[in-house]
């Protein structure tokens, strides 16, 4: 009751995860779709002197992923760098003027570099990847077919059909995706990354509104009146850790249908669950349980609701940065990537990666569920200590 | 059984008050009547002439001996002797600092003492606390309440965890509403009210399991007359009707004299001063002119601001 009529922790465990995962539920589903439905608009000048660059350019276009706007075949490179920062392109791509012969590999130039790629600064070094991967297969496509057509008399006259050695159009890849307990037909989406990574960072929100009422009840003398009722320690600890826990479980569960259910409605994939529902009740209980003797923690060792909001708080960010929940962890470096192992938010993370992409179980997710629940014990024991020692409990 | 209050104020004779007080002349001196100096061998002699003690016969509700209590080796309370009558309401007089909260704080079970004894209706405070405090009932000076609660709520919420269920429950918040006057906005969120009614609120809470002792740490700090009027008004019907006996603290001096029987004051941690409320008044007038409660109690514990305290 008291949550419920607490706006701010309404808007904190509730609607900022819930506008989190809609929104990078639908932002994203294109990092983990096949094909994506926005393309990547590349600036591009063709100053080929020849005509290879013709068919490279519509089998780029081809791909979907690129959206090419040419501009003036005179236009210099200064004042391509200038159209490009002046509006906003992430690439300028310069077809230089020896491209034909470079694909032929005959004329003037023949030997030198055909392409020139202009990346804007804010772009990432993964789309750079993207578009420089693209660019090379389409180049080495082109060139293999050209060998192909030079040498057209010496296949013939080997009685071989040069049709068969040309590049396949199609990638050669076949990638699948590898879950426990054998083959999973769903990919992944940016909705099964997304829910566990913002329900875990919302789930250890729960500080603000605990420390609310635990401070509120110290500085209003409601913590005296309980005291002078003989209402045990005990009773103190576990009646403030129930109801949050009560709290947690109501986001899980709201979280997971806002994936399900309000996420498709929104044009993103829907959120899928795991195989086993015990282990996803497992690493919630250990999530939740965790959170909470954190957050009273902070709530004990603050002496007001600013102090309790702004530590909680910044603490949240730097577990949920460290954690792997802001940055996937995959792209972090090593040294980071074992830092990241500290903070109980990334273990809860990879908890819930287990049942929703992993296809895991409670086997999977036990070791995990345990370090989060020792974490707990070790706040919830310092928390003891700490009123103790302050006589307030 | 309980004796009644009438028989009980004979059995109550001061003693010690005989010695006719003296005027320093090089103390501040308020209103032509005695006067002390802050921390002199004079002032501790008069108080020691002045000295008033309430005697009682039989055995007291509450019992204080030798009390002891200090905070980072500063004591707040030294040598606190202190006996209140069943069935009385005592006014807990005493500036800022004196040590009031703190005395409040150790006979509710909310702090530890560090030495002395405190019997509390023939039970010892260390040993049988649970007992003593289900017949307690404590209400702070602040809200001690949750304000995004409706007031019936939080009776509920208190009543629950003074074990109270069903029926008992029910009749126990009706009698509360009641006394507080909340029928009108008892389903109302309790952050929506007046200062008033959150007082009343936080009174109406106190007496949910129907306490034989109440303490009430300033009940009616920051509030309109009126409420103040229904407050003062509702301590004395509940020492009236259910022989409750009260522990009454507060700064206005016209709510102790309006409500108390007996009036201890507490002066830097120690009571200087304990008697029947019309014995002070009288004899205090006679002795030195002091025709005001406000006026002896400014005597005895010094006229100095306790801000730095």
């Amino acid at each position: 009751m008291l949550i419920i009529r607490d706006i701010h922790a309404v808007t904190v465990l509730f609607i900022m995860p819930a506008v989190f995962i809609l929104i990078m539920s639908v932002a994203m589903r294109d990092l983990f779709a096949l094909h994506g439905t926005v393309a990547i608009e590349v600036l591009a000048v063709n100053q080929d002197a020849g005509k290879r660059s013709g068919a490279f350019l519509k089998a780029m276009e081809e791909l979907s992923t690129f959206k090419f706007q040419f501009i003036e075949k005179a236009t210099d490179s200064e004042s391509i760098r200038e159209q490009m920062l002046s509006r906003d392109y992430k690439f300028a791509l310069i077809i230089r003027q020896n491209f034909s012969a470079f694909v032929d590999k005959k004329g003037k130039g023949k030997d030198e570099r055909p392409l020139e790629l202009l990346v804007n600064p804010t772009v990432n070094v993964q789309t750079q990847m993207v578009l420089k991967s693209a660019l090379d297969g389409k180049l080495t496509k082109l060139r293999w077919d050209a060998f192909i057509d030079r040498i057209d008399r010496l296949l013939a006259v080997a009685g071989i059909d040069k049709k068969k050695l040309k590049a396949a159009e199609e990638s050669p890849i076949e990638v699948n995706y590898v879950y426990k307990g054998g083959r999973y037909d769903k990919i992944p989406s940016a909705v099964q990354q997304s829910v566990p990574a913002w329900l875990v960072f919302s789930m250890f929100f729960i500080v603000i509104p605990i420390s609310n009422t635990f401070i509120s009840e110290r500085e209003q003398g409601t913590l005296m009146r309980l005291k002078s009722m003989n209402v045990s320690r005990g009773y103190l600890i576990l009646g403030k850790m129930i109801p949050y826990l009560i709290i947690n479980a109501i986001q899980v569960i709201i979280m997971i249908a806002i994936g399900m259910y309000v996420v498709p409605l929104c044009g993103g994939t829907a959120l899928t669950l795991g195989k086993s529902l015990r282990g996803l009740m497992l690493i919630a209980a250990a999530v939740s349980f965790s959170a909470i003797s954190m957050a009273l923690f902070i709530a004990s060792a603050a002496r007001t609701t600013e102090q309790a909001t702004t530590i909680g708080g910044v603490l949240n960010i730097i577990f949920g940065a460290l954690g792997g929940l802001m940055i996937p962890k995959f792209v972090m470096p090593g040294f980071m990537q074992e830092i990241a192992d500290i903070s109980p938010m990334s273990w809860g993370l990879e908890g819930f990666l287990d049942i929703f992409l992993r296809n895991g179980g409670v086997s999977d997710v036990l070791t995990k569920s345990l370090a989060l629940f020792v974490f707990g014990i070790g706040m919830l024991t310092l928390t003891i200590l700490l009123l103790r020692k302050r006589k307030e409990v | 059984m309980r004796i009644p209050k009438q028989l009980l104020f004979f059995a109550f004779l001061p003693v010690h008050i005989s010695h006719k007080t003296t005027c320093y002349s090089n103390d501040i001196d308020i209103q032509g009547g005695f006067s002390y100096t802050p921390d002199t061998p004079q002032r501790e002699s008069v108080r020691k002439r002045f000295s008033l003690e309430l005697v009682i016969c039989g055995a007291p509700l509450i019992d204080i001996k030798h009390l002891y209590k200090s905070y980072d080796k500063k004591p707040v309370l030294a040598d606190v002797n202190l006996s209140v009558r069943r069935g009385s309401v005592m006014g807990l007089l005493g500036p800022n600092g004196a040590g009031k909260t703190t005395l409040i704080a150790i006979l509710t079970g909310i702090i530890s003492k560090d030495s002395g004894a405190i019997t509390v209706d023939g039970m010892d405070l260390d040993r049988e606390l649970r007992s003593i405090q289900s017949k307690c009932s404590y209400i702070p000076q602040s809200f001690a309440f949750y304000p995004r609660l409706t007031a019936r709520e939080n009776l509920e919420y208190f009543g629950a965890l003074w074990g109270m269920k069903g029926k008992k429950l029910q009749e126990r918040m009706e009698f509360c509403i009641d006394i507080g006057s909340m029928q009108n906005f008892v389903n109302k969120r309790v952050d929506k009210f007046s200062g008033g009614m959150k007082r009343r609120l936080n009174l109406a809470i106190g007496l949910l399991n129907d306490p034989e002792i109440l303490y009430l740490d300033e009940p009616t700090v920051g509030v309109d007359t009126q409420s103040r009027g229904y407050i003062l008004e509702t301590i004395k019907k509940i020492n009236r009707d259910r022989q409750t006996t009260i522990i009454y603290t507060s700064h206005y001096m016209d709510e102790i004299e309006q409500v108390s029987d007996d009036i201890a004051v507490i002066n830097e941690g120690k009571i200087i001063l304990h008697d029947n409320k019309k014995a002070i008044l009288t004899r205090a007038g006679d002795a030195c002119g002091h025709r005001t409660l406000e006026e002896l109690f400014l005597k005895l514990t010094d006229i100095r601001l306790r801000d730095e305290d």
